[in-house]
């Protein structure tokens, strides 16, 4: 970029102390830290296309499979779990847009920050309580992928190959669990950092590009919900 | 030199800057309604027999979900359109690994009839030697599950009854 650009910008402007020296401007260092969220994120959702084409490929060869297993999964487990799911969202997208108009120092504009964070986090844990209770029913009753499979000994009879879709409903859901446990870690990081008082107007990059992540495994999960307990 | 960037149709005044957008809070709750009401309509289409139907009707109200969530959520409405076009060229790659995966799946069994491609795996099949893709039965593992729980007769099933049927879901 030309000097010009770079000495009308900064004139009449205080340095912002959490601008990088190797960048010109917050604007620049946040754009540039986003662009780097979403092409991570790119590659998280090609990691879970292949999960998911997993799944279309056994519902495509063992139709039988998918509908008889299927209707062992809790529906409303899964659905208290989306609506958990989409609500922490929405506490997410207002914590970084009360990052984003936080005046520097202000010491409720943080406070803020936290709430909202604070109550994306007790989702994420409501969610993972649902979570646990269903996968312990799932061990109990033997509904284990491959090998590990024993409902059948349990006094289950599920049509078909019910072990290959245990094992697609472990690996997604699980993997899916993952993630929103990672999510759990960067968000307490986050709320520190908040603590400190170092998110504002001036510097939210870090609370955005958590709410990017987060957003996503809502994203996945929106797909995972219909696909996994619902469809027919 | 006047800079040449552009963002949803207008000129930057700095092309290096991320666009600062804060949309207001009655946006977001109106997308958490839209959001929860979408959820509703999934969970209640999945009671209704739409037969063949249901996996589009679901696929497209989730996309309409997962829309929201990346337009309003994530900002790509109002963001920077690279972070866009990164979205939307990873999708267009999903679409590509989707498609030609699931055609080759497809096609498979035709192709491999018609031009005898995998001439070894058939004539395992012919000689009786199928793959073993049934519900794991292996001796040794019932053994030890019967160790820890007692026999699993006592719980009205008979083992060899679902054995056979498993065989024959194999089979076919």
């Amino acid at each position: 970029m030309s000097d010009s650009t770079h000495a009308a910008h900064t004139d009449g402007e205080e340095h912002n102390p959490f601008v990088a020296h190797h960048f010109d401007n917050m604007g620049q260092q946040a754009g540039a830290a986003k662009l780097g969220m979403w092409l991570f994120l790119a590659t998280e959702l090609l990691m879970f296309s292949g999960l998911f084409l997993a799944y279309f490929i056994c519902r495509m060869w063992y139709p039988d499979m998918v509908l008889g297993a299927h209707e062992y999964l809790s529906k409303t487990a899964g659905g208290i779990n989306t609506c958990v799911l989409l609500f922490s969202s929405w506490t997410m997208a207002m914590a970084v847009r009360s990052a984003q108009i936080g005046k520097p120092g202000s010491k409720e504009d943080a406070a803020k920050i936290k709430k909202y964070l604070l109550l994306t986090l007790l989702c994420a844990g409501v969610f993972l309580v649902v979570k646990y209770f269903e996968y312990s029913a799932k061990f109990e009753h033997g509904m284990l992928p491959g090998k590990f499979y024993t409902a059948h000994l349990h006094g289950y009879e599920i049509e078909g190959l019910p072990h290959i879709f245990f094992g697609i409903y472990f690996i997604m859901t699980g993997l899916h669990g993952v993630h929103v446990l990672v999510g759990m870690a960067v968000m307490i990081w986050i709320y520190i950092r908040a603590s400190r008082g170092e998110f504002s107007r001036d510097n939210y990059a870090g609370v955005e590009n958590t709410g990017l992540y987060w957003h996503l495994v809502d994203l996945v999960w929106i797909f995972l919900f219909p696909l996994l307990y619902l469809v027919k | 030199m006047s800079s040449l960037a552009y963002l949803k149709g207008k000129e930057l005044e700095n092309p290096v800057e991320c666009h600062h957008h804060v949309a207001p809070v009655s946006l977001y709750v109106v997308i958490l309604l839209a959001l929860f009401g979408l959820t509703g309509l999934t969970y209640a289409v999945s009671f209704a027999d739409l037969g063949p139907l249901s996996l589009p009707v679901a696929m497209a109200v989730a996309t309409l979900k997962a829309s929201l969530v990346v337009a309003f959520f994530m900002h790509l409405k109002d963001d920077d359109r690279y972070n866009l076009f990164i979205f939307l060229g990873t999708l267009i790659f999903i679409g590509i690994f989707f498609g030609f995966t699931l055609f080759d799946m497809q096609a498979r069994d035709a192709l491999n009839d018609e031009q005898r491609t995998f001439v070894r795996a058939e004539d395992e099949r012919n000689a009786g030697n199928n793959p073993a893709i049934g519900i794991s039965n292996d001796p040794a593992r019932l053994a030890a599950w019967e160790a820890k729980h007692g026999s699993h007769d006592e719980e009205g099933h008979a083992e060899e009854e679902h054995s056979e049927g498993e065989k024959a879901e194999g089979e076919h």
